[in-house]
């Protein structure tokens, strides 16, 4: 067999694996700490390196150092719902149970980083331009996305039947998914207060070696973050799921303190 | 007959046998729009200058409150699960329904709007950019607002999560449609916020009656 075939094989077998909800929930046990180490590690040398290695900026002082955590909320706020828009359009056209956890239980965090990305925005923009909010294009995007997720989620909640309320919130991310391009190109299509794009631009990253690796760590570290709170929900979830399954009777009877009810 | 056709023309005999929901959110249009020259300190140059994004904030709430009925009685007649299992594509049956729904509702807006201006002693000269504007935005709100009343149609109580989950996506339609009105009193060119119009509303055709199906499919068991 070819190695290509080979390593095909082995993640069209993972991606199945994955995809059965017992499976899930064992590898993600294994994965959980992991992702979890890797979040603190990398979180903390960031901001270490951030707030006390890296240089003053010589506009902003050292009010700029918000960025640290400002821009990697901002980044996971779009990632996180690219991801959902993606997991539920799989869940949609492959009826994948797990894809559907993995979409609903993104919602939450994905809300929390969008509203971490606007407070903390807030919170550098009294300085910096001297007003809390201004009705940007930036600014307001951010803020559509912050409601999108909230739809989600109140359609997730809305529905009693739960395989009809998770294809009901898949859907909706996948159209409110058109969002995403508009807030990264928000700064590039209308003149805004808030600065353009800085790091993924053409002629490479416009930010000194020692800004921008604390940075990506921080980045980094605030994706395992994500990976983290997602497999702790969606254990949660599937174990709420599939609580009338023979394999989730024997985990809760194995379980230490559990009795026969 | 292709399927658009009868789609429409029975959307339409519907709302015309029935006057009264056709009547009821253009009325609706009026009293919001009027709401604000009360409210506020009756200074002419004030209302002129909101006039246009009052007028489109007026459209948006009177299409919202069409948009829960639009599938309500299909739903509880059984009509729309015979849709469901029917031959015929039902993205081309839904692009039907919900453009004859417009024409109800966001073209009987656009079409009063005009009277609405002069109240606002809006310039002629703007109302014909605002008219514009509601031309092409109107369509788009209820395409995009045909899906939230899709996946909505089961529910109960569907009515504020229709508002929750489609005005997020209403915002960016009427950014450039008050938008425009704003900078045309400036004298400034209006082609942009135009073509952003039409662009969304290209979009809404040709995607939404596909998402406002595939909402259906999934909420009806």
């Amino acid at each position: 067999m070819n190695p290509f075939t080979a390593i095909w094989n082995f993640l069209y077998r993972s991606f199945h694996r994955l995809g059965s909800p017992r499976e899930f929930y064992k590898i993600s046990r294994y994965a959980t700490p992991i992702f979890g180490v890797l979040f603190i590690g990398l979180s903390l040398v960031g901001a270490y390196q951030g707030l006390f290695l890296a240089p003053s900026d010589y506009q902003q002082g050292d009010s700029y150092r918000i960025i640290f955590v400002h821009v990697p909320s901002a980044w996971l706020s779009l990632f996180i719902y690219t991801v959902m828009a993606i997991a539920g359009a799989i869940g949609l056209i492959w009826r994948m149970k797990m894809a559907f956890v993995v979409a609903i239980c993104s919602a939450p965090i994905g809300a929390a980083f969008t509203a971490l990305a606007l407070v903390t925005g807030s919170l550098w923009g009294k300085p910096i331009w001297g007003t809390w909010w201004v009705w940007d294009a930036r600014l307001t995007s951010e803020l559509i996305l912050l409601f999108l997720y909230f739809g989600v989620m109140a359609v997730y909640y809305a529905f009693e039947e739960r395989k009809t309320a998770e294809k009901a919130a898949a859907l909706l991310s996948v159209v409110g998914v058109v969002i995403v391009p508009i807030i990264h190109y928000s700064v590039e299509w209308w003149s805004s207060l808030h600065q353009g794009a800085t790091v993924f631009r053409e002629g490479g990253p416009a930010m000194p070696p020692s800004m921008l690796t604390p940075l990506l760590m921080m980045a980094l570290g605030f994706t395992f973050f994500y990976g983290y709170a997602l497999f702790l929900r969606a254990q949660n979830m599937v174990l709420k799921n599939e609580q009338k399954s023979a394999w989730v009777r024997e985990l809760i009877l194995q379980h230490p303190g559990s009795r026969e009810s | 007959m292709s399927t658009f056709v009868i789609f429409f023309l029975r959307e339409w005999q519907l709302l015309f046998r029935n006057t009264s929901t056709l009547i009821q959110p253009l009325v609706f249009f009026i009293i919001i729009a009027l709401l604000f020259p009360l409210s506020l300190p009756a200074e002419n140059a004030l209302l002129q200058r909101i006039g246009g994004s009052v007028i489109w904030v007026s459209a948006v709430l009177a299409t919202l409150l069409s948009l829960e009925s639009m599938f309500r009685s299909d739903y509880h007649d059984g009509t729309l699960e015979q849709w469901l299992i029917q031959g015929r594509s039902l993205p081309m049956a839904m692009l039907g329904k919900t453009l004859a729904h417009w024409t109800a509702t966001g073209l009987l807006l656009t079409l009063f709007s005009p009277l609405l201006c002069l109240t606002f002693n809006i310039p002629t000269s703007e109302i014909s950019v605002l008219l514009l504007g509601l031309l092409l935005g109107t369509p788009s709100l209820t395409l995009i607002g045909a899906i939230g009343a899709a996946i909505t149609v089961t529910l109960h109580r569907g009515g504020v999560l229709i508002a929750i989950i489609i005005l997020p996506l209403y915002i960016p339609i009427v950014i450039f449609g008050a938008g425009m009105l704003a900078q045309s009193t400036q004298g400034l060119e209006v082609a942009s916020q135009l073509y952003a119009l039409a662009a969304i509303l290209t979009l809404s055709i040709t995607l939404a009656p596909f998402a406002i199906a595939a909402a259906l499919r999934a909420t009806i068991n």
